[in-house]
C-alpha cells in the first residue's frame, strides 16, 4: 500500500510538471464528460421516463457507474493500458522484481486528468440526489455506499479479465472495448429497461445489475428487500474468477522479446 | 491533379492491408448499433407526447451511422499528421513540388473511403435482414434517396476539410490537445452522432444550425430517413457548399501563413 501510495504521488508530481497541459487537459475532460450524460439530458426532453424511471433517477445509476469507471480510470491506469507494457516488453521487467505483480501493474501508471470525470459524476450524482425525495435511514446510506464501491470494484475486475485477453492476444483489440464501453453505457440506464436476454447477461455473466440496479430499486423505494440493499458485495465474487484469469494468462506468457 | 489522385490511391490500398482490423471494427459497430438501438426501443415503448422521427426512421439512422461511421465521424484524429508536424517529418512533405494542403486532402479522404468500404456493406446488408425493431429501413422515396447521395459525397468533402483543419493549427501551437481537443468533443455533440440532431432542445438546434457540424452526416441521414423535406434538403446543401468553400480557403490561408514560419522539430 505504501508503495502504490508512493508511485501515485511520483506520477502526480510528474503530470504536474507540465502544468498548462494538465490545466487544459482537465478542463477539455469535463466538456467530454458532458457528451457522455448529453444523451440522457437530451433524450428526456423528448420522453417524460424510461420504462417509469425519471431523469434524475437515471442520472443517478449514470453517476454511479461513470464514477466507478473515472476512479479505475486514474487509480488502475496501469492495468487499463496493459497491452503497452506487453507490447513494449516492459511486464518482464515487473516480473523480476519480488513484489506482487498485480500492485507493481497498478504502480507503473496513472492518470489524474480524470479527476474531473470522478468529480464532475459526484456532482451530478449530488443533483440528482437532491431532486430525488428519499426517505434516507442507515441501510440508504450503507446502499448507496455500496454501489459505489462495487462499482470501482467491477471496473476493477474487468480491466483485470481485460489485461488477462492481452496475454493470449499480445495487442488489446477493439473487441474489449464491446465489454467496457458497450457494457458502461447500458448499465447508464437501470438495467431493467432492456430486453430480458440482456439482463439475464449483466446480472450473471458481468454483474452490472447488482451495482445499480438491484440496490438502486430499494434505494428509490420501488422495492422492500433490504437484501437489495447488500446485494452489490455480491460484486466481490466477480472479482475472483478475474484474478484467477489473470494469473492464468501470466502462466502462459512468453515474452515478446525487445 | 495526377499527382493528388495517387496519393489518395496510395492511402485507399494501404488502408485496405488492415483486413483483420476492420471485422473487428464491424464487430464492434454492430454490437453498439444495438446498444444504442436499444435505448431508443425502452424509451419509445414508454411511450411519449411528442417525438420528432418515429422508431423505424430512429433505427435506420442510427444504423446509417453506426456504417458510415468510419467516413463521416468527426471525432477520429489524424495521428500521422499530428506526428510529422512534431517528429520533423514535415519537412520531406514540404520539399514535394506539390499544394501540401491538397496532399493532406486526398489522404485523409482516401483513407476514410477505404476504411468505410470494408465496413459498410456487411454491415447493411445483415441490418436490411434483421426482424422489425432492429430492422434497417429503406430510404424516404427515390428523390431522398438521391439527395441523400449528394449530400453524402459533400458532407464527405466538408468533414474532410474539418479534420485536415486540426493539424494545420498545430502548425503553429505545437500541440494539438487543448483546443484541438475541445473543438473535437463539441463536434461530437453537435454533429448528430451521439444524439440526432431532431432530438435536441430547440435553442440547441437553433445554435447548431449556424455550426458546420450537423451538415456532415445529419442532414444526409435525416434525408434517407426522410425527416427532412426535398426542399429543405436542397437548402442544406447549399450550405454544405458553402461551408466547404470558406473551410478549403481558410484552411489554405492559415497553412501558408504558418508554413512561413514553421519551425522543423528535429533533423
Amino acid at each position: 500500500m505504501k508503495l502504490y501510495l508512493k508511485s501515485l504521488s511520483m506520477h502526480l508530481r510528474g503530470e504536474l510538471e507540465y502544468r498548462v497541459n494538465f490545466i487544459l487537459s482537465f478542463l477539455s475532460q469535463i466538456f467530454v464528460f458532458f457528451t457522455y450524460y448529453f444523451i440522457i439530458l437530451a433524450l428526456f426532453t423528448k420522453f417524460d421516463h424510461i420504462k417509469g424511471f425519471t431523469l434524475y433517477e437515471v442520472l443517478l445509476c449514470f453517476s454511479i457507474i461513470q464514477f466507478g469507471f473515472s476512479f479505475n480510470e486514474v487509480f488502475a491506469r496501469g492495468i487499463d493500458k496493459f497491452d503497452v507494457l506487453i507490447i513494449h516488453g516492459n511486464f518482464d521487467r515487473l516480473l523480476l522484481r519480488p513484489k506482487n505483480i498485480i500492485l507493481q501493474v497498478l504502480c507503473s501508471d496513472s492518470d489524474f486528468v480524470k479527476v474531473s470525470r470522478m468529480i464532475q459524476a459526484l456532482i451530478v450524482m449530488g443533483i440528482a440526489l437532491i431532486h430525488l425525495e428519499i426517505s434516507w435511514n442507515l441501510f440508504r446510506i450503507l446502499c448507496l455506499l455500496f454501489m459505489l464501491i462495487s462499482s470501482c470494484v467491477i471496473f476493477f475486475g474487468i480491466f483485470l479479465a481485460a489485461a488477462a485477453y492481452c496475454f493470449f492476444t499480445v495487442q488489446g483489440l477493439e473487441v474489449r472495448n464491446v465489454f467496457t464501453d458497450g457494457g458502461k453505457h447500458m448499465a447508464q440506464y437501470p438495467i431493467g429497461v432492456f430486453q430480458k436476454g440482456f439482463v439475464l447477461f449483466f446480472t450473471f455473466v458481468i454483474p452490472y445489475a447488482f451495482v445499480n440496479y438491484y440496490p438502486l430499486l430499494y434505494f428509490l423505494g420501488r422495492s422492500n428487500s433490504i437484501y437489495y440493499a447488500f446485494s452489490p458485495l455480491l460484486v466481490f465474487f466477480f472479482l475472483f474468477p478475474c484474478i484467477l484469469l489473470f494469473y492464468f494468462g501470466m502462466r502462459r506468457y512468453t515474452s515478446v522479446g525487445s | 491533379m495526377r499527382a493528388y489522385f495517387t496519393y489518395f490511391k496510395l492511402k485507399f490500398i494501404s488502408s485496405l492491408q488492415y483486413r483483420m482490423a476492420a471485422l473487428a471494427g464491424i464487430a464492434t459497430q454492430f454490437f453498439f448499433g444495438f446498444v444504442y438501438i436499444m435505448v431508443y426501443i425502452a424509451f419509445y415503448e414508454s411511450g411519449s407526447h411528442h417525438t420528432p422521427m418515429s422508431m423505424a426512421q430512429v433505427v435506420t439512422y442510427l444504423w446509417l451511422n453506426q456504417a458510415l461511421l468510419a467516413l463521416v465521424n468527426q471525432f477520429s484524429r489524424e495521428e500521422e499528421l499530428f506526428k510529422i508536424i512534431k517528429d520533423g517529418g514535415i519537412s520531406y512533405e514540404l520539399i514535394r513540388p506539390k499544394n501540401l494542403y491538397f496532399m493532406w486532402y486526398f489522404k485523409v479522404i482516401g483513407q476514410r473511403l477505404a476504411n468505410v468500404l470494408l465496413r459498410f456493406f456487411p454491415l447493411i446488408i445483415v441490418t436490411s435482414l434483421l426482424p422489425s425493431p432492429f430492422h434497417f429501413g429503406l430510404p424516404a422515396s427515390f428523390s431522398h434517396f438521391l439527395l441523400f447521395l449528394f449530400s453524402l459525397v459533400l458532407g464527405t468533402l466538408l468533414v474532410t476539410a474539418l479534420t485536415v483543419f486540426y493539424p494545420i493549427v498545430t502548425l503553429t501551437t505545437m500541440n494539438e490537445k487543448g483546443i484541438v481537443n475541445l473543438m473535437i468533443s463539441i463536434a461530437d455533440i453537435l454533429s448528430g452522432i451521439v444524439v440526432p440532431i431532431p432530438f435536441f432542445p430547440t435553442f440547441l438546434q437553433k445554435i447548431s444550425s449556424f455550426l458546420p457540424f450537423q451538415y456532415i452526416s445529419d442532414l444526409p441521414f435525416q434525408l434517407y430517413v426522410g425527416t427532412i423535406s426535398f426542399e429543405k434538403g436542397l437548402f442544406g446543401m447549399m450550405i454544405q457548399f458553402i461551408w466547404i468553400i470558406l473551410f478549403l480557403i481558410i484552411g489554405n490561408f492559415f497553412m501558408n501563413q504558418s508554413l512561413k514560419r514553421v519551425t522543423v522539430q528535429g533533423g
